[in-house]
């Protein structure tokens, strides 16, 4: 037996972390994993693709701005600039809970992740109920066929709070999975949608900024 | 387990009964197995080569002399259009990632199976639905008719008023939803399931190959599928992002499609690339000359593919600092190039070739590669470029690369690896003969290709006149072309009687170097009854590792026959992380898939009331998926 040693561990000595049952036992098998589970590289993965995807929809804009020469064009409010920012940085707090909850389920403090998860996905709902009214108020004024702009400001925009939305549906899973305690794959699912929403708020703030830039450069 | 001292044979039954499949028809509906997956990606993708080398016969036959009729203006659009998304997106990829990948790389890394074995069975499901798609298109009239890169103004709505575009943008989104899925998988997999002992040095070239396609697929899709979205967007719901009246660009679709297609044709050639490495150690029993430098030229490859894009765009009328950087940039893929073509020829030659099949058709494959590969570098001379821009001789370019340089190596591979799938081996004497059928073939085929383009010939004509000095190349073309085919049905007829009259092949028939060789053949469904031992990256040759594995076996370490339970190792170290249960059996991936199905169906006719309901009922199928957890399973 005592032959085989793998990078200094034996085949019994490595947790058999899905077998955990209950907070203190999967965090002790999280703690005994000497990597980063394959479920945060998927997240990971998923956030590379996605993000290039909306890197290309980012792109679009400025490459149609700087080919037009009035942008926005003539007939079409210029954006506004305070109110969105400011809703995109309190949308971006959320990664502090979030990281938080992360933290607390590693830890096995199920009822503080779950309290974590809950303040964010409250926030969260806020900020997507507002921008919705919002998505339509703006509708009013001008619409995606106006022109190019309308074309690339509401796909942006609209692909933006998809994300958002998704990012909604992931949060009540997830607290529909924790209130029935904890396992491994649960935390792993926890770790995994705090870093969906990492990306998402880094996603929104990339894209309101690029939408506001029109009436401020 | 320690504690339990139970003699080898029961636990490798054990082993037999905890990954038992499902059986019959619905052990294949449900299967998560990447070997099972696997090979439905091969029986799949060889259906769509056919139906792509059906497509390549009719437009030689059209050819064939000046002033045919075979087929109408709008039949031939259709019919090449056709043939460049189906050899691409529906053959290549998928069989080299999706059937080659899947059933090689957990062999290859000493796992049992994927590490999310049902997202690779949705990867499946997703990649048949879309070709179905797109061929349900194509048989209502509806096929793409705008060349496979679709430009607009051409593919807008006033030029092309059916359903032919969204059939095209909707099938190559829904097509890399399924390689997107692929491909992270894959990442993961070589970066997690590796047997512990596998650092990251100790990967075989093959899966860096892989694993380079699969980076690259991850990030030049996105561009794909924005674009396909922004024109699907244009044609459906009136926005404006192609159409210059309107403040929208033409050009930006190019730059958007050849973000992805340049990157494309990379991901098309290093899977090749990888078979190549595999098959030369085997065959001339020496370690690979420079393995480091293969395995980063094989990363690099695909990395530099992402900056040379515009070298398709020189003439529409780019600022020629825009034009040289380009160029440039263009010429720098050849050092990665050059690095493997040398590796590959040094091995060869300071190692014993023995050239059975497989070996031949990588020498071939060489030998198309730097053909293709020297007629690329040409396009770096911009002038020329311009001049050839949309000849035959860009055509003769990308088959040689695509044909000879992707192609080939398929056709090698599925020689080597079909003792390992099948348990035969194959008559290797037709086995040559296909092979010179269809390297001859092939290159009359191709090489007039090259003289027609710059005797002036445009590619995507239907027909041309009589009076061009063309009608004896295309003559020599279209009897290539009918060779090739006949090659290839030489070919598939040699395995098909080889598979049931073949004499069977062992475990190891080449002494191959790497873990695939090391287990039965066909594989057993848990791969290997115990977590093989690895110390170098030629593990099959370390016979030592070999015979602590039998006595691990015996001992009962690594063996983990407790349930569908697996190593986890990390990523760079390949450090025996932790041990995990994997899913199996599942039918959730295929009732997304239908659900799915309906959206994309729903989306062409512009549906987007039903297409929302499904969509839904998509959502809802991933909750079903996620109801049952592993450790419950």
């Amino acid at each position: 037996m005592g032959d085989y040693v793998f990078g200094g561990r034996r085949e019994p000595e490595a947790p058999r972390t899905t077998e955990a049952r209950g907070p203190e036992e999967v965090a002790r098998a999280a703690a005994r994993r000497l990597g980063l589970p394959s479920s945060w590289w998927a997240i990971a993965m998923l956030v590379a693709t996605e993000g290039t995807l909306m890197g290309c929809f980012v792109a679009t804009y400025y490459y149609l701005r700087i080919r037009a020469p009035e942008w926005p064009p003539p007939g079409i409010p210029e954006p506004r600039v305070v109110v969105p920012l400011v809703l995109a940085a309190v949308l971006a707090a959320t990664s502090v809970p979030m990281q938080l909850a992360s933290v607390a389920a590693r830890a096995g403090r199920l009822a503080a992740a779950r309290r974590f998860v809950l303040a964010a996905l409250l926030v969260q709902a806020g900020y997507f109920a507002y921008e919705m009214v919002d998505f339509h108020d703006q509708l009013q004024q001008f619409q995606p066929s106006t022109d190019a702009y309308g074309s690339i400001y509401y796909t942006l925009l609209g692909a933006d709070h998809a994300h958002v939305f998704v990012g909604l549906l992931l949060d009540v899973w997830l607290l529909a999975k924790l209130v029935r305690g904890l396992t491994t794959y649960r935390l792993n699912a926890t770790v995994a949608v705090t870093w969906y929403w990492h990306f998402v708020n880094v996603l929104t703030l990339v894209v309101i900024g690029t939408l506001t830039s029109a009436a401020v450069i | 387990m320690a504690t339990l001292e139970l003699p080898a044979e029961q636990r490798v039954d054990r082993l037999e009964r905890m990954w038992q499949p499902r059986p019959g028809i619905l052990g294949w509906l449900t299967t998560t197995d990447h070997k099972r997956v696997g090979l439905l990606y091969f029986w799949t993708t060889l259906g769509l080569f056919g139906a792509g080398g059906v497509e390549a016969l009719l437009m030689r036959t059209q050819l064939i002399h000046a002033n045919n009729d075979v087929l109408t203006p709008g039949q031939y659009d259709q019919v090449f259009t056709m043939h460049g998304i189906t050899m691409i997106f529906f053959f290549i990829i998928p069989m080299t990632t999706g059937a080659f990948g899947n059933y090689l790389i957990p062999l290859m890394i000493g796992a049992r199976d994927m590490a999310f074995p049902r997202m690779n069975a949705l990867s499946y499901w997703i990649f048949l639905a879309s070709g179905i798609f797109l061929y349900v298109g194509f048989a209502t009239g509806n096929g793409p008719n705008a060349a496979w890169f679709g430009f607009p103004p051409l593919s807008s709505r006033p030029f092309d008023p059916n359903r032919s575009i969204e059939f095209y943008t909707l099938a190559l989104i829904f097509n890399g939803i399924s390689s997107s899925l692929a491909s992270a998988n894959f990442i993961v997999t070589m970066f997690k399931m590796r047997a512990p002992g596998m650092s990251f040095n100790r990967l075989p070239t093959f899966c860096y190959a892989f694993l380079a396609a699969s980076f690259g697929l991850l990030f030049a899709l996105p561009a794909l599928s924005a674009d396909c979205i922004f024109l699907y967007l244009d044609r459906m719901v009136g926005t404006h992002f192609f159409d210059v009246a309107r403040g929208g660009s033409v050009l930006l679709w190019q730059h958007l499609f050849w973000f992805f297609g340049h990157p494309e044709v990379y991901i098309l050639i290093v899977p090749a690339f990888g078979i190549a490495t595999a098959i030369i150690p085997a065959f001339t029993q020496r370690k690979l000359v420079a393995y480091p430098l293969v395995a980063v030229a094989e990363l690099l490859v695909v990395f530099i593919g992402f900056g040379v894009w515009a070298h398709h765009m020189f003439v529409v009328g780019l600022p020629t600092i825009t034009i040289v950087f380009f160029a440039a940039a263009t010429a720098m893929v050849v050092i990665p190039s050059s690095i493997q073509v040398f590796a590959w020829c040094m091995s060869m030659l300071t190692g014993m070739p023995r050239f059975k099949t497989p070996l031949l058709f990588i020498a071939g494959f060489i030998f198309m590669f730097v053909n293709g590969g020297l007629t690329g570098i040409m396009f770096v001379a911009v002038p020329f470029d311009q001049q050839v821009h949309d000849t035959y001789f860009v055509i003769a370019h990308f088959h040689y690369i695509i044909f000879g340089a992707a192609v080939f190596p398929i056709f090698g591979g599925m020689y080597y690896w079909f003792p390992k799938v099948t348990g035969k081996l194959y008559f290797e004497k037709p086995g040559q003969i296909s092979f010179w059928i269809i390297f001859v073939g092939t290159n009359l085929l191709f090489f007039p290709m090259y003289v027609v383009g710059l005797l002036g010939m445009p590619r995507q004509v239907y027909t041309y006149p009589g009076n061009m000095g063309w009608t004896a190349y295309n003559l020599a073309e279209t009897m290539g072309a009918y060779l090739t085919a006949l090659g290839i049905a030489v070919l598939f007829a040699n395995l098909v009687v080889s598979y049931f009259r073949g004499p069977p092949s062992g475990p190891d028939p080449w002494l191959g170097p790497t873990l695939e060789w090391a287990t039965s053949s066909p594989p057993p469904e848990y791969n290997f009854p115990v977590i093989p031992t690895v110390s170098s990256a030629y593990a099959n040759w370390d016979d030592d590792d070999r015979e602590l594995d039998a006595r691990k076996l015996a001992e009962g370490v690594m063996v983990l026959e407790q349930g569908h339970e697996h190593p986890v190792s990390t990523t760079v170290d390949g450090l025996f992380s932790e041990v995990v249960e994997l899913p199996h059996s599942s039918a959730w991936p295929l009732i997304l898939t239908v659900c799915l199905s309906v959206v994309f169906v729903m989306l062409v006719i512009g549906k987007f009331g039903v297409a929302g309901i499904f969509a839904v009922l998509c959502l809802l199928s991933l909750l079903g998926w996620h109801s049952r957890e592993p450790q419950e399973a």
